[in-house]
Formats: C-alpha cells, sequence, structure tokens
C-alpha cells in the first residue's frame, strides 16, 4: 500500500516540452484516473510513475520515497499496457511467471502466487494456452494477473480496455472495480475515455496538452467544472457551448445576450468578479438542464433535425442557426419528434458561464 | 524510452570495435595509403606514384575498359532477364512452380570457387559446350584463348551466377503489388503484355534500380571469375578487371600504395554509378 | 467462359515453352559438374558426349585428396563458417537491440556511419585490413584471421534492428516493470521472437562465409591452413592435376548448401530479399 505524489514533474523529449509541471497526490488505496484525449500527456505521465520514462525535472514518491532514479521493478509498482504486452512465446503460466522465475524468487513461493492471481481472475483452466489462443477478455485477464502476481503497491493501467469491444468493455470495467474493492490497493489508470473514468475514479485528473486541468470526484467534476475544457470533456452527451456577450453588469448579476438563439437574455448571479460589459462569453447548458418553455428564467427557440428515442430519453439534436449544434435531452417527449421547431428554457442556476480564455466565472 | 545510456553501449560496443577496427579505420588508412609510395622501404608521402601513375598506366586504362564493357554488356542483359524470369515464376498458372524456381535460384548458394571451376571446364577448348556445338553442326569456338571469347564466357558466367538472385529480390518486389490492380486493369480491358508495360514496370522500378546498383558494385568488385575461369585476366590482359588489377598490383607486386589507389577509383566509380542510378531512377516519377 | 478458359491454356502452354529450355540451360552446368565429378579423367575429354554420371566418384575424390588436403580444407571451413556464423549473429543482433531498443548520444552518428559506408565496395578495405591482420598482428594463417576481421559486415546489424523496432515495445517494458535485466529481455523475449529473422541471417552469413574466397586466399595462403575454396581454386589452372577430382570438391562444396537451400528456401529467400531492400 502506498500513496503516489507528483512534485512539479516536467518531461521533455529534446527540446519538446510534452508534460509541463504537473503536481498531484494520489492517497493510499484510491483509485485515479487521467483522462484526457490523446497526445495530452496522460501516457508520458503514467510511464514517468513506472519509471519507463525519465524525469526531466521535479520528482516522484511512491510510499514517502523519491524515486526518479529507482529502477521500475523497485518501485513497487505493476504496470497492465493498452496491448496487454504478454510475451506471445511464453504460455499463460510462464507470463505469469516470468518476472518473479527471472528474479530468482522462490519455486514455491512463485506457484503460490501465480494460483492465486489466476483464481482472482478465473483463469486457472487458461494457464497452459499461448496468447494467441485467448479472447481478447481472457487475455486482458492474464495482463492483469501478471500485475498481481507481483503483489505491487500501486497498479498502473494503460488504457486497457480500449482493444475491447464495447460489450466486454463494460465487463471488464466492472471487474476492475471489484478488483479495487478486493485488493484494496492504490490504482493509477489511463484512459481517454471519460466514461470509465466518471464510472471508475475516486478521483480524476483531467489533463490536456501536458497540463493538469482540473483534479476532482467524478460528480464534482461534472457539477463543478473549473473550466470549457472539463465542462465539455466530462460528461456525455457534452455540455453544449452557447456563444453570448455581457450586456448588463451589476451587483453581482450579469445578463448575457446570446448570439445565435434570437439574442436571448439571461440573468446570471455571479459570487466572483463581474465580467466588464460587452464582453465575449460563452454559456454552458448540459443536455439534460434545458427545461420547458416557460419554466425557466429565459426561453430560446431552436429548429430541430434529428430527434433520437431510446426509450426512457429522448435526444434532440438542434440548430439554432449560428451554427451551434444544441443536444437537449427530454423525458416524455415523443411527441416533439414530428416538430420543425421547439422551445426549451434555461435556467440560470443550472448553467455555466466560461469567458473568452474558456475560464470559469462563478 | 529512458535514458539508459549504459545498456544501450554494452549491448553495442563488441559489435563497434569490429566495425571500426575492420571497416571504417581501414577505409581511412586505405586513403592515406593511395599517397604513399609503398615500393621503398620507407614508405613516404609520394601521390606521383599513385595517383600519377593511374593517369598513364596502360594497364589500368586496360583494366578499366574491360570492366566498364562487362559492366554494361552484362547488367542490362542480367536485370531484363531477371525481371522476365520474376514475372513468369510469379505467374499463377505456373505448374511445378519449385522445380523452376529450384532451377533458377539455385546459382545464387554455388560459391563462386566450384562455380568458375565449372564453367572454366564446360568452356574448355575440348569442352562439353564446344562438342555440342559441333554435334549440332556449328563450328567450335576457341572460347578461352580468343579475346572476345573469353570475355561473353565471363558475362555468360556472371549472368547463370547472378540472374536467379535478382529474379528472388524482383520477385518479392512483384509480390508487393496488390493485386487489385491487375483486376482493375483487366476489367478496364488492358491486354496482359501492356499490363506488364504499363503497370509492373513502373511498380518495379525502385526495385530494379536497386538490383542494378547491387550490380554494379558487384562487377566493379569483379575478380573471381577472370582470376580463376580465364586463367589471370587471360588471354593476355583481354579479361582483366579492376579487382585483378588491384589484387596483381596489391597482393602480386605488393604495391601497397598503387592498389589503394585503385581501390579508392573502383570505390568512386562505383559509388558515382550508383548515385547516377539513383539519380535516373527519382527522375522520371 | 470456354473461349476465355482456351485463351489461358494457350497462354500457359506458352509460359512452359519458355520457361522449360531455360530451366534446363540452368540447370545443365550444375548437373555437368556432378557428372564430371563421376568420370574418370579420359571420360571428361573424350570426343563422346557424356551426359550421364559414371561411377567414378570416390577415385576422383581421392585424387583430389592428394592433390591438395581437401577434408582438412573442408573442416576448417565448417569450424570457421560456423564460429563466424554464430559471433555475427551475436554481434549484429546485439547492436541491432540497442539500436532499436534505446536512446542514447551518438546512436544517430552509429547509423548514418552504418549507412552510409553499407554499399562501399570490399575492395576498399582489403589492403589494410591485409597489412594490420597479416603484418601488424602477425595473425596470418590463423583461424582468427579467417573468422573476424569478415564480421564488420553491417547488414546484419540494420536487418535486427529492423525487426526489434517492429517488435510491440511495450512486451519490453512489461519486463522490465517487472525487474527482469536488459540483457535477459534482449535474451529471453528479444531473441526468441526474432527467431525467424536469426534463421534467416544465419543462413546468409553461413553461406557467405562457406563461399568466401578473396580473403581467406590473401590471408591464409599457407596449404594447411586454406579454406576449401581456397584449396580447391589452388589447384585451377594448374597441370597434371585431375579435373575430376576438382569436380568432386565442387560438388563437396555445392551439394550441402543446396540441400540447405531447398531445405530453408523460405528463409533463403528473406534473408536475400531483407539484405537487398534494407
Amino acid at each position: 500500500m502506498a500513496a503516489v505524489s507528483l512534485n512539479n514533474v516536467v518531461k521533455k523529449f529534446g527540446t519538446m516540452s510534452v508534460v509541463h509541471g504537473a503536481s498531484l497526490e494520489v492517497a493510499d488505496g484510491e483509485f485515479v484516473v487521467f483522462v484526457g484525449p490523446s497526445g495530452c500527456g496522460k501516457s508520458t505521465l503514467l510511464r514517468m510513475i513506472a519509471g519507463l520514462e525519465d524525469i526531466s525535472a521535479g520528482e516522484i514518491v511512491i510510499g514517502g520515497r523519491v524515486v526518479n532514479d529507482v529502477e521500475p521493478a523497485e518501485r513497487g509498482i505493476a504496470m497492465v499496457f493498452q496491448s496487454y504486452a504478454l510475451y506471445p512465446h511464453m504460455t499463460v503460466e510462464q507470463n505469469l511467471s516470468f518476472g518473479l522465475r527471472m528474479n530468482g524468487n522462490d519455486k514455491a513461493d512463485t506457484q503460490r502466487r501465480v494460483s492465486r492471481a489466476a483464481d482472482i481472475l478465473r483463469i486457472s483452466e487458461l494457464m497452459h494456452r499461448r496468447p494467441r489462443q485467448l479472447s481478447g477478455g481472457q487475455r486482458q485477464r492474464v495482463a492483469i494477473g501478471r500485475a498481481i502476481v507481483r503483489n505491487p503497491q500501486v497498479f498502473l493501467f494503460d488504457e486497457p480496455l480500449s482493444n475491447l469491444d464495447a460489450e466486454l468493455r463494460v465487463q471488464m470495467r466492472v471487474e476492475i472495480a471489484r478488483l479495487h474493492k478486493e485488493l484494496g490497493v492504490t490504482m493509477i489508470y489511463v484512459t481517454h475515455d471519460q466514461t470509465e473514468a466518471m464510472t471508475l475514479a475516486d478521483k480524476i485528473v483531467v489533463l490536456r496538452a501536458g497540463n493538469i486541468e482540473q483534479i476532482g470526484r467524478p460528480l464534482d467534476l461534472y457539477d463543478d467544472p473549473n473550466n470549457q475544457f472539463v465542462a465539455g470533456f466530462v460528461g456525455s452527451p457534452r455540455m453544449n457551448f452557447m456563444a453570448g456577450t455581457v450586456v448588463e453588469n451589476s451587483s453581482s448579476v450579469v445578463t448575457v445576450k446570446l448570439a445565435n438563439q434570437g439574442g436571448a437574455l439571461l440573468r446570471k448571479p455571479l459570487g466572483g468578479p463581474l465580467p466588464a460589459i460587452g464582453a465575449a462569453v460563452v454559456l454552458g447548458v448540459r443536455p439534460e438542464h434545458f427545461g420547458l418553455a416557460g419554466r425557466g428564467d429565459s426561453d430560446i427557440t431552436v429548429k430541430v433535425d434529428v430527434a433520437e428515442h431510446l426509450g426512457s430519453t429522448s435526444y434532440v439534436y438542434a440548430n439554432a442557426g449560428g451554427g451551434e449544434e444544441l443536444v437537449i435531452e427530454r423525458e416524455e417527449s415523443r411527441h416533439e419528434a414530428s416538430l420543425d421547431r421547439m422551445t426549451v428554457s434555461l435556467r440560470a442556476t443550472h448553467t455555466y458561464l466560461f469567458d473568452s480564455a474558456g475560464l470559469r466565472l462563478r | 524510452m529512458r535514458l539508459r545510456t549504459r545498456t544501450a553501449y554494452a549491448f553495442l560496443t563488441p559489435y563497434l570495435l569490429v566495425f571500426l577496427t575492420f571497416w571504417i579505420w581501414p577505409i581511412a588508412n586505405s586513403f592515406w595509403l593511395s599517397f604513399l609510395n609503398t615500393r621503398s622501404a620507407n614508405w613516404t608521402f609520394n601521390p606521383r606514384m599513385t595517383w600519377g601513375r593511374l593517369l598513364v598506366d596502360p594497364a589500368f586504362a586496360n583494366a578499366l575498359w574491360n570492366t566498364l564493357l562487362i559492366l554494361v554488356i552484362q547488367v542490362p542483359v542480367m536485370i531484363a532477364l531477371a525481371t522476365v524470369l520474376a514475372v513468369l515464376l510469379n505467374s499463377p498458372i505456373l505448374k511445378a512452380r519449385g522445380l523452376f524456381r529450384f532451377a533458377f535460384f539455385a546459382p545464387v548458394v554455388v560459391g563462386e570457387v566450384a562455380y568458375a571451376a565449372m564453367f572454366r571446364l564446360l568452356f574448355n577448348e575440348f569442352g562439353i559446350i564446344n562438342k555440342l556445338l559441333v554435334a549440332t553442326g556449328l563450328a567450335s569456338i576457341p572460347w578461352l584463348s580468343d579475346p572476345n571469347a573469353a570475355m561473353a564466357v565471363i558475362i555468360i558466367a556472371l549472368t547463370w551466377r547472378w540472374a536467379g538472385y535478382n529474379a528472388i529480390i524482383i520477385l518479392a518486389g512483384l509480390q508487393s503489388i496488390p493485386e487489385d490492380v491487375y483486376e482493375a486493369a483487366t476489367l478496364d480491358g488492358v491486354s496482359k503484355v501492356r499490363q506488364f508495360f504499363y503497370i509492373t514496370l513502373p511498380l518495379l522500378k525502385p526495385v530494379i534500380v536497386l538490383c542494378v546498383v547491387i550490380s554494379v558494385i558487384g562487377t566493379m568488385q569483379l575478380f573471381s571469375e577472370p582470376f580463376l575461369i580465364t586463367n589471370r585476366g587471360g588471354p593476355g590482359q583481354a579479361t582483366e578487371t579492376l579487382g585483378l588489377f588491384l589484387y596483381r598490383q596489391g597482393f602480386g607486386a605488393f604495391n601497397f600504395g598503387y592498389a589503394s589507389a585503385i581501390a579508392y577509383t573502383i570505390t568512386a566509380l562505383a559509388v558515382a554509378i550508383s548515385l547516377l542510378n539513383l539519380w535516373l531512377g527519382k527522375e522520371r516519377e | 467462359m470456354r473461349s476465355k478458359s482456351s485463351a489461358e491454356r494457350r497462354r500457359g502452354i506458352a509460359l512452359h515453352a519458355a520457361l522449360f529450355p531455360l530451366a534446363l540451360i540452368w540447370l545443365f552446368p550444375l548437373w555437368m559438374m556432378f557428372v564430371f565429378s563421376t568420370l574418370p579423367e579420359n571420360g571428361i575429354f573424350s570426343r563422346d558426349i557424356i551426359l550421364t554420371p559414371s561411377d567414378q566418384f570416390v577415385e576422383n575424390f581421392n585424387l583430389l585428396e592428394s592433390d591438395t588436403g581437401f577434408i582438412r580444407a573442408t573442416t576448417i571451413s565448417i569450424l570457421v563458417a560456423a564460429a563466424y556464423t554464430f559471433l555475427s549473429v551475436a554481434l549484429t543482433s546485439m547492436a541491432g537491440w540497442s539500436l532499436a531498443c534505446y536512446r542514447f548520444a551518438g546512436k544517430g552518428v552509429v547509423l548514418a556511419t552504418i549507412l552510409g559506408t553499407l554499399t562501399l565496395p570490399y575492395f576498399v578495405v582489403v589492403i589494410p585490413q591485409f597489412i594490420m591482420v597479416a603484418r601488424d598482428f602477425g595473425l596470418h594463417n590463423t583461424l582468427f584471421a579467417l573468422i573476424v576481421p569478415p564480421l564488420f559486415n553491417s547488414l546484419g546489424v540494420l536487418f535486427m534492428r529492423q525487426t526489434f523496432s517492429m517488435m510491440p515495445h511495450e512486451l519490453f517494458d512489461a519486463a522490465r516493470v517487472e525487474g527482469v535485466k536488459e540483457w535477459r529481455i534482449f535474451l529471453f523475449i528479444g531473441l526468441p521472437l526474432a527467431r525467424p529473422a536469426v534463421a534467416a541471417l544465419s543462413i546468409i552469413l553461413f553461406l557467405h562465409s562457406w563461399n568466401n574466397y578473396l580473403w581467406p586466399l590473401l590471408i591464409n595462403s599457407k596449404p594447411a591452413m586454406m579454406t576449401a575454396p581456397v584449396a580447391l581454386g589452388s589447384l585451377i589452372g594448374l597441370t597434371k592435376v585431375s579435373w575430376g577430382g576438382i569436380m568432386t570438391g565442387a560438388v563437396m562444396l555445392t551439394a550441402p548448401m543446396l540441400v540447405l537451400f531447398v531445405a530453408l528456401q523460405r528463409h533463403f529467400v528473406a534473408g536475400i530479399s531483407a539484405g537487398a531492400v534494407k
């Protein structure tokens, strides 16, 4: 068991900087997910924790020990790779025991650890098969098994589910959550899939272009994003953004005029400093936060493109004129499918306001 | 990737030592040698004895001429033959493919000495080739004592030895051409012969250029064939090549300086001709 | 449909009619090599056209053995080719591994040097090599001289580098995380996965050493230290030498390689086309 902390960690390849100073605390036993679009530096960060990449500046601490110059094997970590990285010329059993055998571990102990891992993952029947004789899900289990065998203090997962089909992905997600509960060890998990992040994490770290954008519990990020990027990245379908301008600001309330929604006005109370009149802002609204016409603080009318009916809910894809595509979630709205236009309401407390740099105005 | 400089060097060093000692250092050393008069007890700097001599030595001019002659005749003939062989061997309707491939590819594994001995015997004055010529009503040819005939023997031997080698490379190139290109052409009503000239050849060009370059470099170093088949470049010096001339200067007369100058000439010519080929290969793209 | 299939049949006949005589011509020298090795001396130079083997192979071989110690020379050749192949595969696969799997200062220079000098003719180094090994080291007429200098060949390095860099590197990372030492990763993961490449490379290197002529001719001129091709070559052009004997030597040099070629054709072809395509 170990806590992990990153202090101002930087990664440079030559002169190109890929991670620009990441700081982060991972508590003992916590499940932390690094999420972000491809190229955001999340995998690099994970590989630095593993010791597969050098740290250009800053320090990484695992279990109270600075590990910058510690070999991967000495860090008390185990890693599950995106491609599973199973040795193709070895059987499942040999794959599981390879590291222990190479390090001269006691034979009986190796045997014991391997069968324990096999039990946990229910792969005991597959021990004498080779990786190419296994299905994707089975390979995934073996890869996780290989990590368990090491008794690590910290598990590292690098996009472990991205090679599986949708159904298996859900199944393995549950499996990994169960494993975390069972083993109770620290896990750091990298993915580009925000659904995985939301469902698995105790704590999510959102990365973009080598910077940590926000750290928080899944629902905190969902309800209270710090900036437009996080707001857009977390949640599915994603948050709608509408361009607007500030037309009035007085006594902790701004009035925003939406550019493409027929000039609709929305008055929104803010706690912090108010943006200047004439400032460009972006208003964010989650699909489920559009209300029935007349029931909110302001109404907008949109042109309906397509409606998708999923049974319990429907998603209406609407066009607001100026090019902004809006997704509106409706319950009991089957009749609206035939509509050409519809009017929905906005509620100030269920909207998010961002300045032109994308920072949240609270 | 983590910096593991020490591990990397540990893996690289054994090879690197051999590479530097027996390849890079000799390349540099040979250049320096080519300026030395190595016929005196103390080797002294005197390029007139090496590079200067090259310009006026009729034996060098003869070897250069012979080498270029072989190059100009043998390489195109062999490459054309190899291309045709590769295309025919690749044909889906070919029966006994393994047998045919064996026939043409087998010479690749035959050593220089074994095949040189063989060709020397085949083309002997009283050898089987002449006996067959006479039996079919033709005149026997003094293969190894007539300068032109001796040259022909060298060219025939080289072609026998290397056509299959080039065919293997071209065949690999052929097999990387996607089948659907031909299917599309067939649907368009393009004949097989036209498909060869308008699809296969253009797509094969990089591979063929590569074969030409390899063959040019090989021809510039021609040694064993004139040494063994035509008995040290005979008759007279009619088949003496640059490689053989270098051998005689370096290891017959032990004139290392002059031989090094010849070596650098061979290298410069090989590089120049290969670059020219590569350039011509690119030009038309 | 019928006309098309008859056109196809005509094409097939033309194809075989063109290839068959050509294949016969190509096989002719090898066949005659074998035939000559079995004929008595007066058979080779008789007036008759003899195209079928006789039964004098052993007698001819005894003549060869008395002309030059061919069995000893062959033993040297086998030893040298085996040692050269083993060492060359070891050195070049280690170097290829290093260049494929690590970042280090000087890597670009090493690669550029190898690539830049790859196609230089062998003649450019043969004189300094000879001076160094024979005069400076005094190692002519030794096994060392036959085995070690030719190890410079860099095609294997590029071939193995290519092979290793096409493997998923997560495999090696997975082993690193498990604390497996680098040389064990190379030995137990990299090399086993590279087996087809190693096979192709070994075959090409063995063939290269087995048939090598110029360097052994120069450096090991003492009859007791000659390789088989050099020993055989030393007879060519001499008078009073048994040509039947020479042909048995040629057959003994060639036949094992032909058998290997037939058995391992796939690896041969892979080695040759990879060596050329780089």
